[in-house]
């Protein structure tokens, strides 16, 4: 696809959305069977997996903590999730992405109650399209949650960006492509704390803010979400016969 | 990392196996119940999710422009890889794949190619120089037994989804596949073949048997694993297990 | 004051309480307020707080009776699977209840790789290294009978409030049960039908824990199934 002359048309972005509109968002708690917790989330074209296994016995051995459990995070692209296949396995991009992914949830996590042990979560992502890592931490969070895993809040996160000097939420492929700005950001809503800050391009101290804001609004409705689907999964269905 | 299967698990599991029966309740020739969703991926060119049971695997098909291979200039080229994702089961741990990943990528990949059931010459553009390499990317999810039937179930069932790919440079009408090679595994437990294994079956099962066929019944792959043994009767018995069973399987394809 | 209703279900960091709440499990606090740290029901008498979890894995506490799995041996005992991060160590003599002489007695012939143990969790350490006994009559190795796992946080209704569903399983069921309060039930029975019934129970608990008039419909489930006679 080649650069369109706008990306924004009379207020509108190219799939029809306002500025300020996330992509339809679609979170299921609970869809397998041998993980402990996970998830399955749509956002927009995004397509992404996550699992929690976990508190479990740490192996190796020597990467045991005496007083905490050790939270591990695997983020990692299906061949097939983009437009170009992915070659298979860890890559430089996705071993920054499970870092800061892992750091971004570490924060909510009661780890210090499960000493020696280890907490791991896998992020699949099956289809791309912008804000996979965003998507990812939101999945992954609902897994946590959904694997009884003890948490002081859940993670929501979103990306926020520049798109033809207009600020946005949730941006897709093309707007990550041809805009000038990308930043994903996860947040602890209850306090409102940041835990995952990334930005490239370029921001005035004024964008920046509104940027911001615009990300703590997103975050808010993706939060609504999460807690929704894990209502809908725990909910009581008496099953009479 | 493997699972250790506590004595009564096995004990049960072998017991039911010797009346005839297994431990959820399935006939001994019976498959559990199988879907079959095409078209989920839209970043591939084929994709189709299968569940069997709890067992959740999705392929994607993606095609790409490559250099040929110098012994068939002319044709295309297949590549199936399988990963073990360690979001599917305890056991499966990261890095690159294992000899359990490496060998469902190959079983898989011998029943396509061996049946033929892609048109593989079809699929050049300049003899010597450029051909459509054909990617299948297989992606476990969820072990609960039996991936390889799962994953090649799902392989098959990519590829008949793709119709005419989107993807730039094609000129042939529609991709060419042609035939619906579907494996079947049979596990061995007690003297009994029992279709289909779960995961508890699986873990206690002496070996297991692959048969791959095709529409006329013909076998196109076979694979035995595990360290039990079969004999000539028993393979015999296999053999007209997986005829039958994969007809019914066939019909979740394209 | 309150900020839920008693059996509410509840996620993670959500507002519970404010003031002198005595937290039992499943909360925290923060300041003067009291949060949900798990999905679960909140579980309120007078002054104390707490969440009963929906999920999670079963952590030891002392005193629990648990059925572990002997995944290796060692010099002087062995180590148990116990559906845990944490694993169990049974040493001979806390099996046998006896000093065991080392050197002359071969202790492989009381366990071994992958023997099931009904065992009671006799210490847990701070570093969560946990101590097993099994000397009891009731405890030690099993065998025969069907393992079944179900949700660890789902074994206090399968036991039900002073046995009543455990009561339940059994009389009506007409099989023998172990439940281990790490999720592991034992199950005994001479008639196959009836063991599959009770195993269909138990996870018709696990499904149902919290929905109320869950005993009845169990026992209706069993009398149904006892009723239709054997093979």
């Amino acid at each position: 696809m080649e650069k369109p002359e706008k990306l924004i048309v009379d207020g509108k972005r190219l799939d029809g959305r306002a500025p300020d509109e996330l992509r339809p968002l679609k979170i299921q708690a609970g869809v397998l069977k041998r993980a402990d917790g996970s998830a399955y989330v749509e956002l927009g074209k995004n397509k992404v997996l996550a699992a929690v296994y976990g508190p479990r016995e740490m192996h190796p051995r020597h990467h045991q903590q005496p007083d905490t459990a050790v939270l591990r995070c695997r983020y990692n692209m299906a061949p097939f999730s983009v437009e170009e296949r992915k070659r298979p396995g860890p890559d430089r991009r996705s071993v920054e992405i499970s870092k800061v992914a892992r750091e971004a949830l570490e924060p909510v996590v009661f780890l210090e109650l499960y000493p020696r042990s280890a907490i791991d979560i896998f992020i699949e992502i099956l289809q791309a399209d912008a804000g996979t890592r965003t998507t990812g931490i939101t999945a992954a969070s609902v897994a946590l949650a959904d694997a009884g895993v003890p948490m002081r809040d859940l993670v929501s996160a979103v990306a926020v960006g520049k798109v033809d000097d207009t600020i946005v939420l949730d941006l897709t492929k093309e707007e990550d492509q041809w805009g000038t700005t990308d930043m994903p950001i996860a947040l602890m809503p209850r306090k409102k704390l940041i835990t995952l800050l990334q930005m490239d391009g370029h921001f005035t101290h004024e964008e920046f803010k509104r940027a911001l804001a615009l990300a703590f609004n997103g975050c808010e409705q993706i939060y609504e979400a999460q807690k929704r689907a894990l209502r809908e999964k725990y909910s009581v269905k008496p099953e009479e016969e | 990392m493997y699972e250790i299967v506590s004595s009564v698990k096995r004990d049960y599991i072998v017991d039911l196996a010797r009346q005839g029966k297994r431990v959820d309740g399935r006939a001994l020739d019976q498959c559990r119940d199988v879907s079959v969703e095409t078209g989920l991926i839209k970043s591939a060119q084929g994709s189709a999710l299968v569940k069997l049971g709890s067992t959740q695997v999705l392929a994607g098909v993606k095609l790409e422009r490559v250099e040929p291979f110098p012994d068939t200039p002319p044709s295309g080229v297949l590549m199936v890889n399988a990963e073990l994702l360690p979001l599917a089961s305890p056991t499966f741990e990261p890095g690159p794949p294992d000899e359990n990943a490496i060998e469902l990528a190959r079983v898989v990949d011998r029943g396509i190619r061996e049946s033929g059931a892609i048109d593989i010459d079809k699929l050049g553009i300049t003899p010597g120089e450029e051909v459509w390499a054909v990617f299948i990317d297989i992606h476990v999810l969820d072990h609960d037994g039996n991936l390889i039937d799962a994953s090649a179930l799902a392989a098959i069932a990519a590829l008949w989804s793709i119709k005419t790919p989107k993807v730039e440079g094609w000129t042939l009408p529609e991709f060419p596949i042609v035939k619906k090679p579907v494996a079947i595994t049979m596990a061995k437990i007690d003297e009994k073949l029992m279709v289909d294994p779960c995961l508890s079956e699986e873990n206690v099962m002496d070996a297991r048997a692959t048969v791959t066929t095709v529409e006329d019944g013909s076998i196109c792959a076979i694979q035995k694993g595990g360290v039990g043994c079969f004999t000539r009767e028993d393979l015999e018995a296999a053999y007209e297990l997986a005829r039958a069973r994969a007809e019914d399987l066939r019909k979740h394809i394209g | 004051m309150l900020h839920v209703q008693n059996r509410e279900l509840v996620m993670p960091g959500q507002l519970l309480a404010e003031g002198g709440y005595i937290i039992n499990e499943g909360a925290f606090r923060e300041g003067g307020r009291v949060y949900a740290s798990v999905v679960g029901l909140a579980d309120i008498h007078g002054q104390k707080i707490r969440v009963i979890p929906l999920r999670g894995r079963y952590i030891p506490k002392h005193g629990d009776i648990v059925i572990g799995v002997v995944i290796d041996t060692h010099y002087s005992g062995w180590i148990l699977d116990l559906n845990s991060p944490y694993v169990g160590n049974l040493f001979v003599s806390d099996l046998l209840r006896r000093k065991v002489d080392l050197v002359r007695e071969d202790i492989g012939q009381y366990l071994g790789i992958g023997d099931v143990v009904v065992a009671k969790i006799k210490d847990v350490n701070e570093l969560m290294r946990v101590q097993l006994e099994a000397g009891e009559p009731s405890m030690g190795r099993v065998a025969g009978g069907k393992l079944v796992e179900v949700v660890p946080t789902k074994v206090p209704r399968i036991i039900g409030r002073k046995g009543s569903m455990l009561n339940v399983l059994q009389s009506v069921g007409g099989c023998r049960l172990t439940v281990g309060q790490n999720g592991r039930v034992m199950i005994w029975g001479d008639d196959p039908r009836r063991v599959n019934a009770v195993i269909e129970a138990l996870l018709m608990i696990e499904r149902e824990a919290h929905t109320s008039g869950l005993t009845d419909r169990v026992r209706l489930m069993l009398e149904k199934v006892k009723s239709e006679g054997g093979e």
